[in-house]
């Protein structure tokens, strides 16, 4: 019963992508130049919405509202014409100068690795992480907030996983980083590089299962068999194939080409273009914890 | 002796008579509240009408649509000569149909962050106005009114007329209006009474002002104390069994051995009119026709339709001149207006100055 339950939407979404490409097809053969001009375009979104994922509405139907999001971004639009907000990732490492009535001196930096970025819209907000005096510290920031007067990226990279909120409980090593760190450059045109560092997790207790998350990023967690058993009994190996799921979980990529040309097109206007930093210099790694 | 007998029989029966009168009369009835009388304002009919396809060719549908769009484009709401009243406290304008359309946060120029809730007045257009005397409420006001209000029937959302019925249409006949998916009547000073057709903007109302918000709670169905009512609830453990999310003792023993009217127990919760009151608006965009009001807690669910109304709250009553009985349009108005207090994000970042 509830296989079929299941299955049933899976069938008329597949009817639905099956209908796509038969309309994709029975359209007039595009000639080379407009299907090389529309591959570009697509990548283009891929590549945007990479760097600008908070601009992706979200996906729950009943809170979604087209005249909202319009607004919504066009308000993001303008915040970002008065800061420059960069390409990050989980992962990499961030300096925020925040505008603080109360510090002396009136502003806030703090250099971190950001562990989590959620959200979307004006609400997204990102954590960064680090030790200082041997205190772990965590702030959480948002995006466009307009207390906020810069965001540096120092060190851009990936991990191998999209949260790093294990880092709570790892040494602290892998979460201690320079205050006073340089900005690293990479060379032009070159991709983000994956940082596949394994992170050595302490003994438990943990503030969460950790075993049960399919880290990449950790070392063995040396735990009795018995954690990876109870982890396999309430894994949910079968969500990956659940299409219905996924199409609820993401916004249709028409929509996305709406959205990221709207950004576009005040890119270019406002003559944005993507300088990234992306020259990486070898630092010798100092040990600081 | 007939007489005599005809005569006691007629007795008897007139005693008869007024004992049932007195049996079906209730004690203390003029003390009780009336139950209400089952009767419906003059504009709840059926509004959709059966769906069926009719025998239309496409160039038939093609041209009733143009008929409805012709008449769209010919509607003008200019203001009438006779209407100079220039506003004062204690007159009642009216209030807008709106829909809630999200909620998102916004920034004050000392950094402190506030949640605002969208609303989005819809176009809407005076319908009908019920002076005071001529509107015949379904449950009339108990002792005087002093100033008797008027009713003003609005309509929003512009809607396919030939999906409607013919009694649902014919309440729009005179006014001029095509018909409307929602209908709504707000209580107004007869000096604020609007002709039919005319339209009302978001800038009826100011930046700064403040506003209650009607609407319709999400339906949340049958539900324990915990939800509905915000009890604690028992532990987890410690020997409690079968009881956590129960809401224990509904009353003492003795005298007061009852359960006391009024008690939180569970039951059906939302699907209710509630009104949300003293909002401000921090800022309006012109374009959209949007209200950015003060507050994440308005009653329904995104994408539903809520009344805004000029708030009761004493305090809050707007003291300066407002636009009176509305605003009739004509200037150039720029696309968003703001709060003083608010921060734009098209601003430089907030800078605290040292002292």
């Amino acid at each position: 019963m509830l296989k079929t339950g299941a299955h049933r939407p899976c069938f008329a979404l597949i009817r639905h992508f099956k209908a796509l490409r038969r309309l994709s097809t029975a359209a007039p053969e595009p000639s080379e130049q407009t299907r090389q001009k529309y591959e570009a375009a697509r990548k283009s979104v891929t590549d945007l919405r990479r760097i600008y994922p908070e601009f992706l509405p979200d996906p729950k139907i009943e809170f979604r509202n087209p005249i909202r999001e319009k607004l919504e971004r066009s308000d993001m639009i303008a915040r970002r014409a008065n800061i420059e907000i960069p390409e990050f990732y989980v992962g990499s490492i961030l300096a925020v100068t925040l505008s603080d009535p109360h510090t002396p001196g009136k502003f806030n930096r703090f250099v971190g690795i950001c562990i989590k970025r959620e959200g979307c819209g004006l609400r997204s907000t990102f954590i960064l992480r680090n030790v200082i005096d041997h205190q772990g510290i965590e702030i959480l920031y948002e995006l466009y907030d307009p207390t906020i007067k810069s965001i540096e990226v120092l060190r851009l990279e990936k991990r191998l996983d999209g949260e790093l909120l294990y880092l709570r409980d790892a040494l602290p090593e892998y979460s201690t980083f320079d205050p006073n760190m340089e900005v690293e450059i990479l060379p032009e045109g070159a991709p983000v590089p994956v940082n596949d560092i394994k992170v050595k997790l302490k003994p438990r207790p943990w503030v969460d299962r950790w075993e049960r998350k399919h880290l990449k990023g950790v070392q063995d967690l040396e735990l009795p068999q018995r954690f990876y058993d109870k982890a396999k009994e309430v894994d949910t190996p079968w969500e990956k194939y659940d299409l219905m799921k996924q199409y609820m979980r993401t916004i249709p990529e028409e929509e996305q080409h709406e959205i990221f040309s709207e950004l576009q097109t005040h890119l270019h206007k406002s003559g944005v273009t993507q300088k990234v930093k992306r020259k990486r210099t070898f630092v010798k790694p100092t040990k600081l914890a | 002796m007939a007489l005599a007998l005809s005569t006691t029989v007629k007795l008897l029966e007139d005693k008869l008579l007024s004992l049932t009168i007195s049996c079906m009369s209730v004690r203390e009835r003029h003390k009780l509240n009336p139950p209400p009388k089952l009767r419906n304002p003059t504009w709840f009919t059926q509004k959709n009408r059966v769906s069926f396809t009719d025998p239309l060719t496409t160039e038939n549908q093609e041209f009733l649509k143009e008929v409805v769009q012709d008449q769209c484009n010919n509607i003008s709401s200019e203001k009438p000569k006779d209407l100079d009243v220039v506003w004062r406290p204690g007159l009642q304008r009216t209030g807008v149909i709106a829909r809630k359309i999200g909620i998102y946060p916004m920034w004050l120029k000392n950094g402190k962050k506030i949640s605002t809730t969208l609303l989005q007045v819809l176009d809407n257009q005076v319908i009908k106005y019920y002076t005071p005397e001529s509107y015949n409420p379904p449950r009339p006001r108990a002792g005087r009114v002093s100033n008797r209000k008027g009713c003003l029937l609005l309509g929003a959302e512009q809607g396919d007329p030939s999906e409607f019925t013919r009694e649902y249409c014919g309440i729009f006949k005179d006014s001029g209006v095509i018909p409307k998916k929602t209908l709504a009547r707000f209580f107004v000073s007869p000096d604020a009474a609007l002709p039919p057709g005319t339209s009302i903007s978001a800038l009826h109302f100011c930046v700064g002002n403040y506003v209650d918000v009607r609407g319709l709670t999400i339906d949340r169905g049958f539900q324990g104390v915990m939800k509905r009512h915000g009890f604690k609830g028992m532990p987890a453990s410690h020997g409690v069994t079968k009881t956590h999310r129960r809401g224990g003792n509904i009353g003492g023993g003795g005298e007061k051995g009852r359960v006391w009217p009024g008690t939180k127990m569970p039951g059906h919760m939302g699907n209710r009119y509630r009104i949300l009151r003293a909002l401000k608006i921090w800022r309006i965009n012109t374009k959209y026709n949007v209200l950015y009001v003060s507050g994440q807690n308005i009653p329904g669910a995104t994408n539903s339709i809520v009344y805004i109304y000029d708030t009761k709250v004493v305090t809050k009553r707007h003291t300066e001149p407002v636009p009176f009985p509305t605003y009739w349009g004509g200037e150039e108005v720029p696309e968003n207006i703001y709060d003083k207090e608010l921060h734009e994000f098209g601003e430089p970042s907030i800078v605290f100055k040292e002292q």
